[in-house]
């Protein structure tokens, strides 16, 4: 209940990026892609988190290949509090800043703002299994991240479910996908976002070549998703029907008699 | 949205889905000259924006709803009503479409509790017409009464808060904010006309004219306080 109250709080107006500045281009990370946090971030989760997974030795190995000195490690972490649960704040700064920057990697070229020439807004099912497609380096390291994500605590308040939000959020304002203006708004992030992280359970654990598995089943989720949302709609379509048709049947009995 | 608007069938049918099937035009991508560019907007003046998208939209939804209830009770009951009523859901619908548009353009999320406002505004506007035409009329005056001293409020923030600087050191409103501005400027006219029209059609004349009127503007107030924050 806190959690959902604090992500109702979060503000979602986003003003025509063409007319106004962004405070930040990677927002909600406060720093850019010139500054050397996001230089040895970037280098970590290129270069050593496929190998060593999300943890201190990953960022310790990238600081030694850009010649930092490993102080920086608590520089890195510095916006997130320290966790209960002894995961080291820089750790979790790797994981927010994978977490960011593939959600803005997924509509680079979809967002005006950020290209000049913009594609042509693909189908949700696209952009969903792309973004799956951008998880296949950390694949094996999954288990993982989905752990240190769902623990309960300040940061799957602040940042885990705020940016799964956000991921469907984008996944639908970028594709072709028709929005809703009512309570449909809400339930269609939640069944995406509940598809989204379903999909990456399964991957996971997937052993197949090249994670067909997974692929097949986020489609398979993803079309389940929609079909409720068309079960829904039909049913109140016809509700509305059945209502108005009723109360006109008994207006015309009314005045006959 | 001038050429949506005018495209729309006059009449509609009994779909309150239809929204769902229309597909959004691509946007509009004239790209500024980084030097005419704005500068951020705090933090604040975002979310105050957040807000007036939010409350307009469940305030024109509502309306929308409230016209819905008093034609369905009304209209085959008191013809001389009926266009007039008819006038003034028409606004109302195009209001509604308005900010519809506006809130899937500018990512607000919509008031949580949307089925409530449905509900609860189709039935204030039956329940009051179902009383007498005249406590319809009284309704429609509290709820506009209201609706109108609310978006002058917001006129007035959004005029003396949003004085934005350019990157090449001028000031001014941003053509979105400019276009937010005569938007809700027109709206406000649009509902106080609709105050007006009430009065002319005996809105004094409902039996507990000060217990309804008053009532109405109490639950009004209430939704707008709720609808900006839920």
């Amino acid at each position: 209940m806190l959690a959902l109250s604090r992500i109702l709080a979060r503000r979602l107006y986003h003003p025509s990026a063409l007319e106004h500045q962004l405070a930040h281009s990677f927002a909600p990370l406060t720093y850019g892609p010139g500054s050397t946090q996001f230089k040895v971030l970037e280098h970590a989760l290129n270069k050593h988190v496929p190998s060593y997974g999300f943890n201190e030795r990953a960022l310790v190995a990238s600081l030694n290949d850009l010649d930092l000195g490993p102080s920086l490690l608590s520089v890195i972490g510095a916006s997130n509090s320290p966790s209960f649960l002894n995961a080291s704040p820089a750790v979790l700064e790797l994981i927010k800043f994978h977490l960011v920057t593939k959600r803005y990697a997924l509509t680079k070229e979809l967002d005006p703002a950020r290209t000049s020439s913009p594609a042509e807004p693909p189908a949700l099912e696209t952009l969903f299994h792309r973004r799956l497609e951008l998880n296949k380096p950390i694949a094996p390291h999954l288990t993982q991240l989905l752990s240190s994500l769902s623990i309960p605590g300040e940061f799957l308040v602040q940042t885990a479910l705020p940016e799964l939000h956000r991921l469907s959020d984008d996944m639908v304002y970028f594709s072709k996908e028709p929005d809703a203006n009512d309570f449909a708004w809400y339930s269609k992030r939640i069944a995406l976002s509940c598809a989204f992280v379903s999909s990456e359970l399964f991957m996971a654990q997937d052993r197949s070549a090249n994670y067909a598995d997974t692929f097949e089943f986020a489609a398979e989720k993803l079309h389940n998703v929609s079909k409720l949302g068309q079960y829904y709609n039909n049913t109140e379509e016809y509700m509305w029907y059945t209502l108005l048709m009723s109360v006109n049947l008994a207006k015309s009995q009314l005045t006959r008699s | 949205m001038l050429r949506k608007s005018v495209s729309r069938p006059a009449s509609r049918g009994f779909s309150v889905l239809k929204s769902l099937k229309t597909t959004e035009s691509p946007k509009s991508t004239q790209n500024a000259k980084p030097n005419d560019r704005f500068k951020p907007l705090s933090d604040a003046q975002v979310a105050y924006l957040d807000r007036v998208v939010r409350v307009d939209q469940a305030g024109e939804l509502g309306a929308n709803y409230i016209y819905a209830g008093q034609y369905f009770v009304l209209a085959s009951k008191y013809p001389h009503l009926k266009p007039v009523l008819h006038h003034m859901w028409e606004q109302e619908i195009h209001h509604h479409n308005t900010f519809n548009e506006m809130q899937l353009k500018r990512r607000v999320r919509p008031s949580l509790i949307t089925p409530l406002w449905k509900l609860g505004a189709f039935i204030m506007g039956s329940g009051t017409a179902l009383i007498s035409p005249e406590a319809a009329m009284a309704c429609t005056e509290a709820v506009e009464t209201v609706i109108g001293g609310h978006y002058n409020d917001q006129l007035r923030c959004l005029n003396n808060q949003y004085e934005l600087e350019r990157n090449d050191g001028t000031k001014g409103h941003s053509q979105e904010l400019s276009s937010l501005i005569a938007t809700i400027k027109q709206f406000r006219d649009d509902e106080l006309e609709h105050l007006d029209t009430a009065i002319e059609y005996d809105s004094h004349k409902a039996v507990p004219y000060i217990l309804l009127t008053e009532g109405i503007k109490n639950v009004c107030r209430v939704a707008i306080w709720t609808a900006e924050r839920v």
